[in-house]
C-alpha cells in the first residue's frame, strides 16, 4: 500500500527549480521544451526505483499534496483510533461524496414546482444509477449530521475545545449548524408531501422569534407559506450559499488544526506526558489509516445505498397536510419541546440558550491540565455514567409526566400562555437542573470541569431521548403512542 | 511492515472488494430495477387519477368511465389506443363546442399538469371497475339516472293538449338526453338548472333555442346542434315554455340503485349499529320507537334514492331526525347500501324487537383486535429504559464513591 503512496506523491509531487534535484530519475527540464514529449511524459509517470530508508521516503514525499493538509510528521500517539474515531476525517469524506452526488443530482433536477418531484420520480424510472446516486446522498446526508455531532462531542469529551482550541471549537459549532441548514434546505427539494409538510412545520418556528421572527419567515419562504419561490430560495441556499460557507469554514477548521499544534494529545487518566512525543511520519502511518478508513465507510455507504431507498411520497399538496406533520427528524427534539413548552420557549429561548452554551463552552471549561483524557478523569468517566443515566430517567418521566399529569395552563387559569407555559415549567426545569448542579458540588465535590460535564451529558441525553420520543413515540396528533402500536398517518 | 498495519491493508482490500462487488451488484441489477421502477410509477399513477377521477370526471363520465347522457364513454379500447398528446391536449384544454371544459391550471382549470398526465395514464392503462369502487368508496357516485321513462299515463294525458303531438316528442327527447343533467320533471340537479320554472319558461324562444343548439359556455351545457335537428331543438324549447301544463311525474325519477363495495358496505353497517340500530333494531326489524326496514313491503316500494332522501332530511313530525345535518352524502349512500342488502331475505312480516337496542355501550361490540390485554412490549421497554438507567446511575455513583479522595482542583 505505502508503495502506492509513494507513486501517488511522485506523480502529484512538485518540484520547484530552486531546489536540489531529488535522488530520482525525475529531471527540472520543462515539459513544453522537450523534443521527445512523449517519451518524458512516460518517464514522468513511470516512477523511479523507491528508496528503501524513512528518510528517502520522507524526503520523496515531503512535497506532495497531502502535506498541504497534514504536518509532515505527526506525534504517535494521535493516531490510536479510539482517541479520534476517525470523525473530523469522516466527516471531511462525506461533504465529498454529497459535493459529488450533488453535482451528478444538479443535471437532472429542475427546482420548480412540480417539476422537480417529477424530476425526482424520472430519477428513480428513467436514469440510470439516478436511484443509487440519490440514495447516497441522502444517506450520507443523513450520516453527516451524527457524525458531526459525534465529532462534537469527541471533541468535548477529550477537552479538546479548551484553549488553544477554542477559535476552532467555534469553527467547528458553527459547521454544525450550517450542516443541519444544509440537510433543511435540501429536504425540501424532492417536493413531496414528507418535504413540503416537514418544511412547514419546521420553518413556523422561524415566526416565534421576537421582532425579526414574521419578516425573517417570509424572507425565507419568498411570501408567507412554503410554495415554488421557497423551493427556488432553497435550492439556491443548498447549492452555493451554504457550500460556499462551509468549504471556507473547513479550511479555516482544517487550518486552526495545524496552527493549533495539531490534535490534542491522547493520554489515559493520570499519565504524564513529558518531553518531546515520539512523532512519526504522515506518510504512510496516517494516510494509509485515513484511507482504509475511508474505503471502509465508502463501503458501507454504497451496499445500504443499494438495498434501501430513500423515502418519497405522493407529490407535495398544500391542500393535504398529514397527521401528524413531522419536522425532518433531528429538528424532532425541539418539534417535542413545542409539546411542553410555549412555542416561544421551546423554539427560540431553549435552542439559543444551547448555541448560546456550545459558543461559550470553550471560554468557560477551561482548565487545560485534563485535555487529551477521556471524560476527564476516573471521577469524571463516573459522573458522565451517572449524569447519562439520571438524564434517561429524568427525562423520559417527564416526557410522560407532562403527557398525563402536568396542567399548567389549568393549575394557573388566569396566567398568560407565555408565564404559564413558558416561563413557569423553564423555571421548573432550571431549578431541577440548579438543583442537581448544587448537589454534585456539595455532595460529589464536583469541581467546575464536573459539573460542566455533568451539565453537558445530562442536556444532550435528555435532547436524545426527546428527539428519540419525537420519532418514534410520536402519532397522529402528537399523541403518544408505542412504536409497535402506531396507528397510520392519514 | 508492521502487524497492525497489514491488518489494516486486509480491511482495506476488502473494503475495495465490497465496493467493487457492490456496484457490480448495482449495475447487473439496474435495468430489472428501472422496469420495476416504471411498473410501480404508472401503478401509483393510476392509483391517484382513480381518487382524481371520482373528485373531478365521474360526475359527467359515469361511475366507471361508461358516459352520461351526452358525454361520451372512456372505458374502450379506442381511448386506450390513443396517442398521449391528444389525450393530454383534450384533458388541458378541453373541447370545443362540448361540455368538456378545459382542466389544466394553465386554463383557469383546477389540475396540474402532472395531474393531467395522469388521468391520462388511468385512459391507457386503468382499470375501470377498480376505478368503480374508487368513485363509491370515497362516496362520489353520480346518481343521476342516465335516461327516465317517461309515465304513460301521463304521456296519453299529454297528447290531448294542443299540439300534443311536438309536447310528447320533447317529452321523449328530454327523458333520453336532458333528465340526467336537469333532472325528473325538469327539478333541476348540482349539475344543471331546473327547467319547469316560470323564469326559464318565460323566456324568448330564440334565447332558449340559442342555448340549447350552441350550449352555454363555462357551464357543463353541451352544444347541442350537432346531436338534435332544429326540429327536435325547437319541440324542446316548445316543453320548457308549456312546461306548466304538464301534469307533475310525467318523467319520473328512476330507480337508480346506490353502488356499493365491500368498503362502503362494511361503514354503513357500523354506521347503522351506531346511530340507527337504537330505533330500528339491531337488524333493522323495527322497535317500539320506529318502524321495521328489513321488511319486505318497504324494501320493495321504496327506492334507494328515497331511502336517502328520507334518512337526509328526516321525517317531520316524527322523531326521524334530518341525518344529513350529521354525516356526509357518502355515510349516508352507505347506509342506504347496507339497508338494501337484507331485500332478499326479508321477511313479509317484520317481528319488531321489545326494548330495543339500548344504548351503545349495552350493545355487543367486535373485540377490538388491538386490546388484547397487558401489553408486554410496552413493559419489556420500560422496565429496561429504567433498567439501563438505574445501571448507569448506580455504576457512576458507586465508582464516584470507590475513587476514594478526590484530585484536588487545579
Amino acid at each position: 500500500m505505502h508503495k502506492i503512496f509513494m507513486r501517488l506523491a511522485y506523480i502529484l509531487g512538485e518540484n520547484p527549480p530552486d531546489r536540489a534535484p531529488r535522488r530520482s530519475r525525475c529531471s527540472n527540464v520543462p515539459l513544453m521544451s522537450d523534443d521527445r514529449p512523449l517519451e518524458r511524459m512516460k518517464e514522468r509517470l513511470s516512477p523511479p526505483p523507491l528508496p528503501t530508508d524513512d528518510r528517502g521516503r520522507a524526503r520523496l514525499v515531503l512535497d506532495t499534496l497531502i502535506l498541504h493538509l497534514h504536518p509532515a510528521r505527526i506525534p504517535k500517539r494521535t493516531l490510536r483510533w479510539t482517541y479520534t474515531w476517525g470523525l473530523g476525517g469522516l466527516a471531511g469524506m462525506l461533504i465529498g461524496i454529497l459535493v459529488t452526488t450533488g453535482i451528478f443530482l444538479e443535471v437532472r433536477y429542475t427546482p420548480t414546482a412540480p417539476d422537480a418531484y417529477l424530476d425526482i420520480l424520472n430519477l428513480r424510472s428513467d436514469v440510470w444509477f439516478g436511484d443509487l446516486l440519490r440514495n447516497i446522498h441522502h444517506w450520507s446526508a443523513n450520516l453527516l449530521i451524527v457524525v458531526a455531532v459525534l465529532h462534537l462531542l469527541r471533541v468535548f469529551f477529550t477537552g479538546a475545545h479548551r484553549p488553544p482550541r477554542e477559535v476552532n471549537w467555534l469553527f467547528g459549532v458553527a459547521m454544525l449548524l450550517l450542516v443541519l441548514a444544509a440537510n433543511f434546505t435540501g429536504y425540501l427539494l424532492p417536493w413531496d408531501q414528507l418535504a413540503f409538510w416537514a418544511i412547514t412545520v419546521g420553518t413556523s418556528l422561524v415566526s416565534y422569534l421576537p421582532l425579526i421572527g414574521e419578516p425573517l419567515g417570509r424572507l425565507l419562504l419568498g411570501g408567507p407559506e412554503v410554495g415554488p419561490t421557497t423551493l427556488l430560495n432553497f435550492y439556491t441556499l443548498h447549492i452555493s450559499f451554504i457550500p460556499l460557507a462551509l468549504f471556507g469554514l473547513m479550511s479555516l477548521h482544517f487550518w486552526r488544526v495545524r496552527k493549533d499544534g495539531g490534535l490534542s494529545l491522547p493520554r489515559r487518566a493520570g499519565e504524564a506526558l513529558e518531553g518531546t512525543p515520539e512523532r512519526v511520519t504522515t506518510i504512510p502511518h496516517l494516510v494509509r489509516r485515513e484511507g482504509i478508513y475511508a474505503l471502509v465507510w465508502l463501503a458501507a455507504i454504497v451496499l445500504f445505498s443499494i438495498f434501501v431507498s430513500a423515502p418519497l411520497e405522493g407529490i407535495a399538496d398544500p391542500g393535504l397536510s398529514p397527521n401528524p406533520a413531522k419536522a425532518p427528524w433531528y429538528f424532532l427534539g425541539i418539534q417535542e419541546l413545542l409539546l411542553h413548552f410555549h412555542p416561544f420557549v421551546a423554539a427560540v429561548v431553549i435552542p439559543g440558550l444551547a448555541v448560546t452554551g456550545l459558543v461559550l463552552l470553550p471560554f468557560t471549561d477551561v482548565d487545560t491540565s485534563s485535555v487529551g483524557i477521556w471524560f476527564r478523569s476516573a471521577r469524571g468517566r463516573s459522573i458522565a455514567l451517572f449524569s447519562a443515566g439520571l438524564s434517561l430517567l429524568l427525562t423520559s418521566a417527564w416526557v410522560a409526566a407532562d403527557e398525563f399529569v402536568i396542567r399548567w395552563t389549568d393549575w394557573l387559569p388566569n396566567w398568560p400562555s407565555i408565564l404559564s407555559n413558558g416561563v413557569v415549567p423553564l423555571a421548573a426545569v432550571g431549578l431541577v437542573l440548579l438543583a442537581l448542579d448544587t448537589w454534585v458540588r456539595d455532595r460529589l465535590d464536583g469541581n467546575a470541569e464536573e459539573r460542566v460535564l455533568f451539565l453537558f451529558v445530562f442536556l444532550f441525553v435528555a435532547l436524545l431521548v426527546l428527539t428519540a420520543v419525537g420519532i418514534w413515540f410520536r402519532g397522529p396528533g402528537m399523541e403518544l403512542f408505542w412504536p409497535w402500536a402506531m396507528p397510520a398517518a392519514t | 511492515m508492521s502487524r497492525s498495519a497489514r491488518v489494516e491493508l486486509a480491511v482495506g482490500f476488502v473494503a475495495t472488494a465490497v465496493i467493487l462487488a457492490g456496484l457490480t451488484f448495482a449495475i447487473a441489477r439496474e435495468p430489472a430495477r428501472l422496469d420495476t421502477a416504471q411498473a410501480q410509477l404508472l401503478e401509483s399513477q393510476v392509483d391517484d387519477a382513480m381518487t382524481l377521477y371520482a373528485q373531478n370526471c365521474a360526475v359527467c363520465h359515469g361511475l366507471a368511465g361508461e358516459g352520461i347522457a351526452a358525454t361520451p364513454a372512456l372505458d374502450n379500447d379506442g381511448l386506450r389506443g390513443a396517442d398521449e398528446d391528444t389525450l393530454t391536449k383534450t384533458i388541458a384544454r378541453g373541447r370545443f363546442d362540448t361540455a368538456m371544459p378545459a382542466w389544466s391550471l394553465d386554463d383557469g382549470g383546477p389540475l396540474s399538469d402532472y395531474q393531467i398526465a395522469e388521468l391520462v395514464a388511468l385512459i391507457r392503462f386503468g382499470d375501470w371497475s377498480k376505478t368503480k369502487d374508487r368513485v363509491v368508496d370515497l362516496g362520489l357516485a353520480p346518481l343521476v339516472p342516465f335516461s327516465a321513462d317517461p309515465d304513460p299515463a301521463i304521456f296519453e294525458q299529454v297528447g290531448d293538449l294542443p299540439d300534443g303531438a311536438t309536447l310528447q316528442k320533447a317529452i321523449t327527447l328530454y327523458a333520453t338526453n336532458c333528465v340526467a343533467c336537469h333532472g325528473p320533471d325538469g327539478l333541476g340537479t348540482s349539475l344543471a338548472p331546473a327547467l319547469n320554472d316560470p323564469t326559464v319558461g318565460t323566456k324568448p324562444s330564440d334565447e332558449l333555442t340559442r342555448t340549447i343548439s350552441l350550449g352555454s359556455p363555462g357551464t357543463l351545457m353541451a352544444a347541442w346542434q350537432s346531436t338534435l335537428t332544429s326540429e327536435e331543438i325547437d319541440a324542446l324549447t316548445t316543453l320548457i315554455q308549456r312546461w306548466d301544463e304538464i301534469p307533475a311525474g310525467a318523467i319520473p325519477a328512476p330507480d337508480v340503485p346506490i353502488p356499493t363495495t365491500e368498503e362502503s358496505l362494511a361503514l354503513g353497517e357500523t354506521l347503522f349499529a351506531q346511530n340507527c340500530s337504537r330505533c330500528h333494531g339491531p337488524e333493522g326489524q323495527g322497535t317500539p320507537r320506529a318502524p321495521a326496514l328489513n321488511v319486505k313491503g318497504f324494501l320493495a316500494e321504496t327506492s334507494d334514492l328515497a331511502i336517502q332522501q328520507i334518512v337526509t332530511l328526516g321525517v317531520p313530525g316524527t322523531p326521524m331526525p334530518a341525518w344529513g345535518d350529521r354525516m356526509t352524502d357518502a355515510e349516508i349512500q352507505a347506509i342506504v347500501g347496507f339497508i338494501r342488502t337484507w331485500e332478499p331475505s326479508a321477511p313479509e312480516v317484520a317481528t319488531p324487537v321489545r326494548g330495543g337496542g339500548g344504548p351503545p355501550w349495552l350493545r355487543a361490540a367486535p373485540q377490538s383486535p388491538t386490546d388484547t390485554g397487558t401489553d408486554w412490549r410496552a413493559l419489556l421497554l420500560v422496565f429496561s429504559v429504567f433498567l439501563v438507567g438505574a445501571a448507569a446511575v448506580i455504576g457512576g455513583y458507586l465508582g464516584l464513591q470507590g475513587d476514594g479522595p478526590k484530585q484536588p482542583a487545579e
